[in-house]
């Protein structure tokens, strides 16, 4: 009896051990499917918050402002890449996963101005007298739109607390600016990527850089709401 | 007349020969001194030791400048490998399942019916069924402003909040119960009767309500509309408030960005 119980064991460790037993990790097929999984999670949990999120499709070329898994605006990105810090010729890879892991809390580098206008309300008259100041107040000015007080500039970035960052250039940005001016501003950047790069100031480990539309570049940069996350899909595993 | 007093026709054999003086060849005699005395002076100066680590330094820096910073590469999307003919392990068949089961929770997330979507930097609304726009209008969404009031100290921002809202109720010929701000900004005492606050026909024909005293509503001001001067609420043009009130039924979802 007790040799049948042990058999019995036995048996049922190795149906336990075949059932649990993961499939060899070299499975190319089983491992672009595990990531992919990890990344609608992901994107299933970003969806069930109450933030805002941006969706960058590197297989379909498309970037998507978010709320609770509803695109509020789409655009086409024209070009993608993905840059590594390097330094003295040598590149530092981020660790393997890092697009499937959250990414949260981006803000605009360089921060989005918002001049508002502040308005110091009349002293009320007694009933039926007319306001204090005589005539009637003078209505309040008519606020400028978007487009008319911030301006764009181009690249900008949305910097994320995990270090990552998504750098948005718009094409055919710069051409209205002089030949020095665009020398200058090439100058700034270089030296910025120098700081970011030897980890001076925001840490930075991956750069996404996507190229919209000039007018989509402006709408997102003008319109994007604060502490957005990032969802990453499509890209190779690095 | 004498044959000895005559001049020579040529320089005198032996005698060096004289070159004619041209702008060309001056410029031509100045550029080699120039290049001379550099050679000169570049000679003296790489025989000082100080200067030859300075330059290796600064070239060394330039090679370090030029090999920091960032490394892009265009980033190629991940093609889906081809398992015609293969046997699908069993490992990979559970992951596809679960792909397809949360690819299916991901699209129910999508409102089937009716859904708004307000973008309030650019004043613009859209009422969307799907995938499909069914219309896209002006508004008007917060200015933003600031209103200090002087008596009392109390400080209100006009602005428009960011989210997911419901539409909670809807309204023909709506009436305004005017809060505290609408009489302090114009300078009028608060009143004390509840009937005093309440002001017809400025809401428009319709409003919509979607929480915490924000409206989708008709204007008065049309020509205003795609700038940014509401207190908060989305001020809509006459036609497209009356398509968004038939279209939209309670629960439609708005979305303000």
């Amino acid at each position: 009896m007790r040799a049948f119980a042990a058999a019995l064991a036995v048996v049922v460790a190795l149906v336990a051990a075949q059932g649990a037993a993961p499939e060899p990790a070299s499975d190319p097929a089983s491992g672009r499917l595990r990531r992919e999984v990890a990344q609608l999670r992901l994107e299933r949990e970003l969806s069930t918050g109450k933030g805002f999120y941006l969706r960058l499709d590197a297989g379909r070329g498309r970037l998507a402002l978010m709320l609770q898994g509803v695109t509020l605006d789409d655009y086409a990105a024209a070009g993608l890449e993905l840059g590594v810090p390097e330094v003295l010729f040598l590149d530092r890879r981020p660790g393997s996963g890092w697009d499937t892991e959250a990414i949260s809390k981006g803000r605009l580098d360089p921060e989005r101005q918002r001049d508002r206008i502040e308005v110091v309300a009349p002293t009320p008259a007694p009933t039926g007298a007319p306001p204090a100041g005589g005539a009637t107040p003078a209505p309040p000015p008519i606020p400028k739109s978007a487009e008319e007080t911030v301006s764009v500039p181009s690249p900008y970035r949305i910097v994320f607390a995990e270090g990552v960052s998504l750098e948005v250039r718009s094409s055919g940005a710069g051409r209205n600016r002089s030949w020095l001016r665009r020398q200058a501003d090439a100058l700034g950047l270089r030296v910025s990527d120098l700081g970011s790069a030897l980890g001076l100031g925001t840490r930075e480990r991956v750069r996404l850089r996507v190229t919209l539309a000039a007018e989509d570049a402006a709408a997102l940069y003008r319109s994007l709401p604060p502490d957005v996350g990032l969802i990453v899909l499509g890209l190779p595993p690095s | 007349m004498s044959a000895g007093g005559a001049l020579p026709a040529g320089p005198a054999p032996g005698a060096p020969r004289r070159e004619k003086h041209t702008p060309a060849t001056a410029l031509l005699a100045f550029a080699r001194f120039v290049r001379a005395e550099l050679r000169r002076r570049i000679a003296a100066l790489w025989a000082r030791r100080r200067v030859r680590a300075a330059l290796l330094g600064a070239g060394l820096l330039l090679l370090a400048f030029l090999g920091t910073g960032w490394d892009f590469a265009a980033a190629t999307p991940q093609a889906a490998p081809s398992a015609a003919g293969k046997p699908v392990p069993r490992e990979a068949a559970r992951l596809s399942g679960e792909r397809e089961r949360l690819q299916a929770a991901l699209a129910r997330r999508v409102p089937r019916g009716p859904w708004i979507v307000i973008d309030q930097t650019h004043n613009r609304l859209r009422l969307m069924r799907g995938d499909e726009t069914l219309l896209e209008a002006p508004c008007s969404a917060g200015s933003g402003m600031v209103l200090k009031e002087g008596a009392r100290g109390r400080v209100w921002v006009f602005d428009t909040p960011r989210g997911r809202f419901e539409v909670l109720s809807k309204t023909e010929n709506p009436v305004w119960k005017k809060p505290d701000w609408a009489f302090v900004e114009e300078g009028e005492p608060i009143p004390k009767d509840p009937a005093d606050r309440l002001e017809y026909g400025s809401l428009g024909e319709y409003a919509l309500y979607f929480g915490n005293g924000y409206m989708i509503h008709g204007t008065l001001y049309e020509r205003l509309l795609g700038r940014p001067v509401s207190h908060g609420c989305i001020r809509l043009g006459k036609d497209p408030l009356r398509q968004v009130y038939r279209q939209a039924p309670l629960g439609t979802p708005v979305y303000i960005y």
